[in-house]
């Protein structure tokens, strides 16, 4: 599927002509091959250079694997951890390159490398006219962690922010950022704020292993805390402690409750949409409202993935076999909580993304 | 070969007294002069292969290449001087076992011997035994075995090689040998020291491997004294101490080092009486590693074993034709490192060889294994094999054997990861060869299968935890080609080495071969010479290999070489060797993204008095 210039030539005309004639019915105007559909980035094996970005049209009848090499005639890099968009670009986080992939979203042209003074570059999210990326540094010290501070017009690093150790994911919201600390190679149990005006951090702790991030409709930061595996001096398994759902008013940076999961099943990802939040434990999905105060004993889905997202009243899920070297996408209806779909993608499937 | 018995019949007539004929001397002095005697009378149905002097002198720099165009191994390099892993026969690095003068070395980490920290140049021989091993040889013994073997020579002489070499990417190499004897004592020394920039530019692009520099230092000494007329005390050191950076891909910049140390001692006692010869060493080995996840900071993470062991064994010959062999073998390892706490492990085994030749012309072989290695249960693992001499030109060998491999500390222990339910591996292959023998040329032709069930793999669980489990079990079989010839007209040598092998090595569940294993490998080589001047081609085929989720082009890349000896009657002579390699400037990729060196060039020179 791919669309030719002329093509878009002439839907910008008519967009042109559309717009001059009745401005009050917009039409949605096909930007690029890849819109009006998912964009999944498949880590690809550590240190193999085989990551990926797949595309998937909204209505699953095109799938593409290998877009960013498709369209650019190179390869993407070696393990991609995220994609974030930002003014019609989407820039890919490839963690093992040590670089951020700058492509328009829409056409997976690329625009422009970042791969200077990124190490163990993560997520990334942009505020105050900025673009700021969560980088581990080397995984083994924990005194060089920062969010690096990208100046979008030059596509640079332009300066870095300290923080604890391990930044995971990134979310701006109100000119904050808030970086959730999985730990990197250790672990952690802070969500990091950052005022983008001062670049002032403030640390918030929550429980063992913060990770996947979202705000709800009263505008609270929820968390999602895996919990920790614990170990003796010897390195022997001696437990794992609780994984749990903190909600955080942003206002003052006060916990507003904690959902703890004291069952031996530890949670991973998480999901939301139209006030309600998704989430895996134990090979299983279940849902939650905004206000539940206890955790749902009744799945939703009895499978489990690796990469989650939820759109349409549909749940998208992606699994993958690192050894065997195959990625797949699962499309779950939410009404009927049944399977209708499987996609083939690549290996390492993990994030989705909706590109509309 | 020819030499070998040469060399050791004339030992024999300086040592008189001990034999009572020549075989009978041959034999003797197998125990004293060699390290590992169960490699030749013990294994009659195994295909071997031993390289000789001017292949070893031909490929001075490293392991690796000396195997991978000069034998049907195969091999995965991470880029020139990084990790090397060998394969035979479709199976893994770990399935493979390299033993030092007869004791296996393969790291109690990782299971793998890394072929780039042992330099060819400080053996005397090197043999390779294709097939499952595990009954002589232990734990990784499935696919084959690679022997490192130093001699001790009981006559007189004292001889010294200082060697020198320059090469492309500023490379640097510089080796002293020397060697001593009279009938009652021996020495050899051997230390070999190379650094290299090994900045070569990746061909077709505006990259030059970068972070790929290293330099190591191999140091081998080896001693022996007759006590008395039938005890001989003999002394095995080696030590190897490296410093790799480690390069990237043509995607994954790189910053990490690597600082490995291996020391290896062995003592040991032979005594020699009548029809027994008995056999006691002990050793201390240590291997040591230090992982820089960044060159340029102090911190780094650190692996480290140290492996005491006794060994005792017992050979009686009951006539001419029957011979019988006990082991006993104790092994402790201690381990301690930054991922895994401070883990033990006792290993003992008891092992009993026979080998009789009822008829001139049939030759067979029983040998039993049984292992007992704290933690888990070691499979019972047995061989059988046979030679039949149907005509003077052409042999029939044939072996069976059950093999295994235990989980290393890396599979057991590792934070986090490790499995602690793991059991061995364990395999059951046949091996049938064939040997013609001529005049001019020999060849030898081989067909094998190897079925191994419990498989470790590292695979991640359903949260991306990476974590070893038994699952898989594989097949492989195929066939193997070795030919040799040689032919002189005048002062004019004339040598050809070829080596095919076609390998279907497949996982049993999805029929899929598995990643990193050709279908396909060949390689030729072609020596001239003529009075003091030689001249040597090699060439290498590697077929096409999967990788996860794609294929990696097959390649040919030739080597060429010439050299010189002046002064070659005199007291001290002089060589002088030029050797061009990748003569094509052939790019190529032996692992995924980590393109091998375009066309380099060595010159070499070595003095010898």
């Amino acid at each position: 599927m791919k669309m030719n210039k002329l093509t878009l030539l002439a839907l910008s005309i008519g967009l042109i002509f559309t717009s001059c004639t009745s401005d009050d019915n917009p039409v949605d105007v096909i930007k690029g091959d890849y819109d009006n559909g998912l964009l999944i980035v498949n880590e690809g094996n550590f240190f193999q250079g085989n990551a990926s970005v797949s595309y998937v049209s909204n209505d699953y009848s095109i799938v593409e694997n290998n877009i960013f090499d498709n369209v650019n005639s190179r390869l993407l890099g070696d393990t991609a951890q995220s994609m974030a968009f930002s003014e019609g670009l989407a820039y890919i986080v490839v963690n093992v390159s040590q670089k951020i992939e700058v492509v328009d979203r829409y056409t997976f042209e690329s625009i422009a490398t970042i791969d200077t003074e990124l190490v163990n570059p993560r997520y990334m999210a942009f505020a105050n006219g900025k673009g700021y990326v969560t980088d581990w540094g080397d995984g083994g010290s924990t005194t060089d962690d920062v969010v690096a501070v990208i100046n979008l017009s030059t596509n640079t690093v332009e300066s870095s922010i300290s923080v604890g150790e391990g930044p995971e994911q990134i979310l701006a919201k109100d000119g904050k950022l808030y970086v959730s600390h999985k730990g990197g190679w250790s672990t952690n149990n802070i969500i990091s704020v950052i005022d983008t005006a001062t670049n002032a951090v403030q640390t918030v702790l929550v429980n063992d292993v913060p990770d996947e991030m979202i705000f709800n409709q009263a505008g609270e930061l929820v968390v999602l805390c895996e919990g920790a595996t614990q170990y003796d001096a010897n390195w022997n398994l001696t437990g794992h402690t609780d994984g749990s759902i903190v909600r955080i008013n942003v206002s003052n940076n006060s916990t507003v409750s904690t959902l703890i999961f004291n069952d031996d099943k530890y949670p991973s990802l998480m999901a939301y949409k139209d006030g309600k939040l998704y989430y895996q434990a134990g090979s299983k999905i279940y849902s939650l409202t905004d206000t539940a105060t206890s955790l749902p004993t009744e799945s939703i889905i009895n499978d489990s993935f690796y990469g989650m997202a939820v759109n349409n009243n549909t749940l998208y899920g992606v699994k993958t076999d690192f050894v065997g070297g195959t990625g797949d996408m699962l499309i779950y209806d939410l009404s009927t909580k049944s399977l209708t779909s499987t996609k083939t993608l690549k290996v390492g499937a993990a994030k989705i993304y909706f590109n509309d | 070969m020819k030499k070998i018995v040469f060399f050791l019949v004339f030992t024999a007539v300086c040592l008189p007294g001990f034999a009572q004929s020549i075989t009978d001397s041959i034999q003797v002095l197998d125990e004293i002069v060699l390290s590992d005697s169960k490699l030749i009378n013990y294994a009659s149905g195994v295909k071997q292969s031993v390289l000789n002097d001017s292949v070893l002198k031909q490929n001075a720099k490293s392991l690796t290449t000396l195997l991978a165009f000069n034998s049907n191994l195969y091999f995965k390099e991470n880029g020139l001087g990084m990790v090397s892993s060998p394969s035979f026969r479709g199976t893994n690095a770990s399935q493979t076992a390299v033993i030092w003068n007869g004791i296996n070395i393969n790291s109690q980490l990782n299971g793998q011997t890394d072929f780039n920290t042992l330099s060819s140049s400080n053996f005397n021989s090197i043999s390779i035994r294709s097939g499952g091993g595990s009954v002589q040889y232990g734990s990784g013994a499935i696919g084959g075995s690679i022997h490192l073997n130093n001699k001790l020579a009981f006559n007189t002489h004292f001889d010294n090689a200082v060697q020198a070499s320059y090469s492309s990417f500023n490379t640097k190499q510089t080796g002293y040998s020397s060697s001593f004897g009279t009938n009652l004592f021996s020495v050899n020394f051997g230390l070999f020291y190379v650094e290299s920039d090994n900045d070569y530019k990746y061909l077709g692009t505006n990259k030059v491997n970068e972070n790929g520099a290293f330099e190591n230092l191999n140091l081998n000494v080896n001693l022996g004294y007759f006590i008395s007329r039938k005890d001989v005390l003999k002394l095995y050191s080696q030590s190897y101490i490296g410093e790799r950076e480690l390069s990237g891909t043509l995607v994954a910049p790189a910053r990490s080092k690597y600082e490995d140390e291996n020391y290896r001692n062995m003592l040991e006692w032979v005594r020699i009486s009548g029809r027994l010869n008995s056999s006691l060493k002990v050793g201390h080995f240590q291997e040591l590693f230090n992982y820089f996840e960044n060159r340029n900071t102090d911190s780094y993470t650190f692996g480290k074993v140290n492996t005491y062991l006794l060994n005792h064994s017992l050979n009686v010959r009951l006539s001419e034709t029957l011979q019988f062999k006990t082991i006993l073998d104790f092994n402790s390892y201690e381990g301690a490192g930054s991922s895994f706490g401070d883990p033990k492990r006792n290993a003992f085994s008891t092992t009993v060889l026979l080998n009789h030749k009822p008829t001139e012309k049939l030759d067979y072989g029983i040998n039993l294994r049984k292992d007992f290695t704290s933690g888990f249960e070691s499979p019972f693992v047995f061989s059988l094999d046979a030679t039949y001499q149907l005509t003077k030109q052409y042999k029939i060998q044939i072996n069976g054997s059950k093999n295994y491999r235990v989980p290393t500390f890396n599979d057991l222990y590792w934070n986090p990861g490790g499995n602690l339910d793991l059991v061995p591996e364990s395999s059951y292959q046949v091996d049938i060869g064939q040997q013609f023998n001529f005049e001019y040329y020999n060849f030898k032709l081989n067909g094998y299968y190897i079925n191994t069930e419990d498989l470790i793999q590292w695979q991640p669980d359903t949260n991306g935890f990476w974590s070893p489990e038994n699952i898989a079990e594989s097949q492989s079989y195929g066939a193997e080609l070795e030919l040799e010839s040689h032919y002189k007209i005048k002062a004019h040598h004339f040598n050809v080495n070829a080596h095919y092998s076609y390998t279907v090595s497949e996982n049993m569940e999805t029929k899929k071969q598995l990643i990193y294993v050709p279908f396909h490998k060949a390689n030729v080589s072609l020596a001239y010479g003529y009075k003091k001047f030689n001249m040597y081609y090699q060439h290498l085929f590697n077929g096409e290999v999967f990788i996860t989720g794609s294929a990696l082009k097959g390649y040919n890349v030739g080597n060429i070489g010439m050299g010189y000896t002046l002064n070659e009657k005199g007291s001290i002579n002089y060589e002088i060797n030029f050797k061009v390699n990748n003569l094509y400037n052939t790019y190529y990729e032996n692992v995924a993204l980590r393109p091998m060196p375009n066309r380099n060039y060595q010159i070499q020179t070595i003095i010898k008095f």
